[in-house]
């Protein structure tokens, strides 16, 4: 479509060139921040103790082995969490530049 | 080039002493050439000479020296020295027989204009927000978008016509736009996260002037010109350019000597572009000639008066608004400086009364002019008329090139035709119809000798095109501008203004989600434990006919695909209409802010 004077005058914000994302970047991004937050939630569950420290929070040993509701339990859950986070976010990431690719060709160009 | 190469052959003609003339001669002679410049009036300066009567000076509009352009500065001090005055700025509005803080400011502006006028503003600035006018042709278009309505009625349409004399409605916005249009979004965004580490001096709050005004700065260039071996003819009118095919081969100059001719081998012309178009000989094309005569200018005449008192009022000058006096701004050069008076017990006042050439305020006499600006000056309270002992009338024709419907159209015949002449140039404000301050000017004349002398292939036209819109610049260092560009050029490729494709977003939210809920269940499945599986079944809650079992694992795979893919989907959706949002908000408050110092433009 022609541009017109008034479009040369309010200049929009770029819509024809879409957003690539940096796949590494985001998936070290989510990695740390699911790492951080699975450390933090288990030390916390720790410190406040009880009679069954963690219980729902445990469940996710079936999923991160040898993880569990205690000091190094919560390391282990770090490196695990870190990897899950950022192989998601890192295979999310790919999949949406590799389909903006094809819809609108090289995003970064 | 050293000096040395300056001795060649070649030969040049300056035409018009103002700043963008003089500026190229100044640099011809640095560079070992002999320039002759050739300027029409008996005074140097052009637009932005300095009269004297009576050992008053009276600077033609008032001329602040501030540029970012480092050359032009240099050149400054380097003529004038410690000739310049740093000098504190105040000027104001004078609106319904009140005053206003000039730049605007809000709280000043709302408290001069009442209660319920303020809270109309109010509404008409919600609904000009809300309701905008889709075309934004016009200067009061354009205004009215970004102030409202009621706003442009009190503080832009009045001064604008008086300046220009056409209504804001057919003024194009263009001119206004261009001073910000390269206020791209990401500056707006910095400016807002980018704080300036050392202190800010505007042109808002100060500059720098010469102690007897800018014709000090031409007069004195003029007499280097003289000493090194180049000669500024005054009162010296072209009358034609001769010209052979694409080179201009000489100039024929009316003196009170009677007409001279001169050769040369490079032509550099700060004459009105429509009036160097009508000098060639053989003449331009007929479509440029007729270009020209579509071309006009605003001129103005000031009318000076000595008043009898050792102060007035403390501002540098004042936008007169009111439509009752014809007066459209009012300086007063002891402000400017204290020797542009010769007695301190006098202050000196210009009227400016902005008209057309050969209108009727134009073919007043003089000291019908007097008189009236004495009546005028006396009706806005500035002065008692009874103290102006003494006035004189001084007019400059041709000062602003005029921005109406179809200028652009004509411009751009005429500067085909200029830039297709092998050895001319044109520069300066009116030999390029455009709106440039004097640094402009000067810059054109200064780029024109580079790509006379060394080949340069300086685009006249861009300068001024792609004006910042902050004037500012920092005490020492690079200006927070520089700061914005350092911080981009680190940054790399800025995304955040780019849209998240909705699409591409939700594909890989689906993928990611059908997976994690897939392999979720399948490792439950795997491990085989009597409670396995409690917990991940209760999603069922959710995704009916899930369960933790293989069929079920293949549902959540579905299930995945769906739901993550509307997720990310209207993610995506929210994200960019919240950020354009954003971003919009962001570019109206930084053209707000650039808007308050408007009429220093205008």
């Amino acid at each position: 479509m022609a541009q017109t004077q008034s479009d040369q005058l309010n200049p929009q914000p770029d819509t024809q060139r879409m957003l690539r994302i940096d796949a590494t970047l985001w998936g070290i991004t989510a990695g740390l921040l699911f790492g951080i937050g699975l450390l933090v939630a288990t030390n916390w569950l720790v410190i406040q103790g009880g009679p069954q420290v963690g219980k729902h929070l445990g469940l996710l040993g079936h999923y991160f082995i040898g993880y569990s509701v205690t000091f190094v339990g919560s390391l282990v859950g770090f490196v695990w969490a870190f990897v899950t986070g950022f192989v998601a976010i890192w295979l999310l990431v790919s999949v949406y530049n590799f389909v903006a690719l094809r819809r609108h060709g090289d995003p970064s160009a | 080039m050293s000096s040395a190469e300056g001795t060649d052959e070649r030969r040049f003609v300056v035409v018009g002493g103002g700043p963008a003339g003089l500026t190229a001669a100044y640099d011809l002679i640095k560079l070992g050439y002999a320039p002759q410049v050739f300027e029409k009036s008996y005074t140097v300066g052009g637009i932005a000479r300095t009269e004297q009567y009576k050992d008053f000076h009276f600077d033609m509009g008032g001329h602040r020296f501030f540029t970012k352009a480092v050359e032009v500065n240099e050149m400054w001090h380097e003529v004038l020295a410690d000739e310049f005055l740093t000098r504190p700025r105040l000027s104001r509005i004078y609106y319904k027989k009140k005053f206003f803080d000039y730049p605007l400011k809000p709280m000043n502006a709302l408290m001069g204009l009442g209660f319920v006028e303020s809270i109309l503003i109010g509404f008409s600035y919600m609904r000009w927000t809300m309701f905008p006018s889709k075309v934004e042709d016009t200067f009061e278009q354009w205004v009215t978008n970004r102030f409202g309505r009621r706003l442009f009625l009190t503080f832009f349409k009045t001064y604008t016509e008086k300046v220009w004399g056409i209504s804001c409605s057919e003024l194009k916005a263009e001119w206004a736009a261009q001073r910000i249009k390269d206020l791209s979004l990401k500056t707006a965004l910095l400016s807002m996260f980018f704080k300036p580490k050392t202190t800010i001096k505007t042109l808002i709050e100060q500059f720098e002037y010469p102690k007897q005004g800018p014709g000090m700065m031409w007069r004195a260039v003029t007499r280097i010109i003289n000493e090194r071996g180049g000669t500024v003819h005054m009162e010296s009118d072209v009358v034609r350019f001769r010209r052979e095919g694409l080179r201009v081969v000489g100039v024929d100059i009316a003196t009170k000597d009677g007409e001279q001719s001169y050769e040369a081998t490079d032509f550099i012309s700060s004459m009105p572009i429509t009036e160097f178009v009508r000098k060639m000989d053989p003449p331009a094309p007929p479509e440029v000639l007729e270009a020209a005569n579509h071309l006009k200018y605003r001129d103005f005449l000031t009318v000076c008066l000595i008043v009898d008192q050792p102060e007035l009022f403390p501002d540098n000058w004042i936008y007169i608004h009111e439509d009752d006096v014809q007066v459209g701004r009012i300086q007063n050069f002891k402000n400017w400086s204290p020797h542009m008076v010769p007695d301190d017990s006098k202050t000196s006042l210009g009227m400016e009364y902005f008209c057309n050439e050969g209108d009727e305020l134009w073919s007043m006499s003089d000291a019908d002019l007097v008189a009236l600006g004495t009546k005028e000056i006396g009706e806005i309270g500035l002065a008692n008329s009874a103290d102006v002992i003494d006035g004189c009338v001084f007019k400059v024709p041709k000062s602003y090139p005029v921005y109406d419907a179809n200028y652009a159209e004509h411009l751009d015949v005429i500067k085909k035709y200029a830039d297709s002449l092998e050895n001319f140039q044109t520069i300066g404000r009116n030999g390029m119809h455009r709106y440039n301050n004097q640094d402009h000017a000067m810059l054109t004349g200064m780029y024109a000798v580079r790509n006379a002398v060394s080949g340069g292939k300086y685009d006249l036209w861009s300068v001024n095109a792609e004006q910042e819109y902050h004037e500012e610049v920092k005490e020492s260092g690079p200006g927070r501008n520089q700061q914005f560009v350092e911080v981009q050029e680190e940054l790399g490729e800025l995304d955040f203004p780019r849209p998240l494709d909705r699409v591409a977003l939700g594909a890989g939210m689906g993928v990611v989600a059908a997976l994690i809920l897939f392999l979720m269940t399948a490792v439950l499945l795997i491990q085989e434990g009597p409670l396995t599986g409690k917990t991940l079944s209760l999603l069922q809650n959710y995704l009916p006919g899930y369960s933790v079992s293989w069929p079920g694992a293949l549902l959540g795979l579905g299930y995945g695909i769906v739901l993550g893919f509307l997720t990310g989907y209207i993610f995506a959706l929210v994200k960019n209409g919240v950020w354009f949002m954003y971003l919009r908000i962001v570019r109206r408050r930084a053209e707000r802010g650039f808007l308050r110092d408007l009429m220093d433009y205008i």
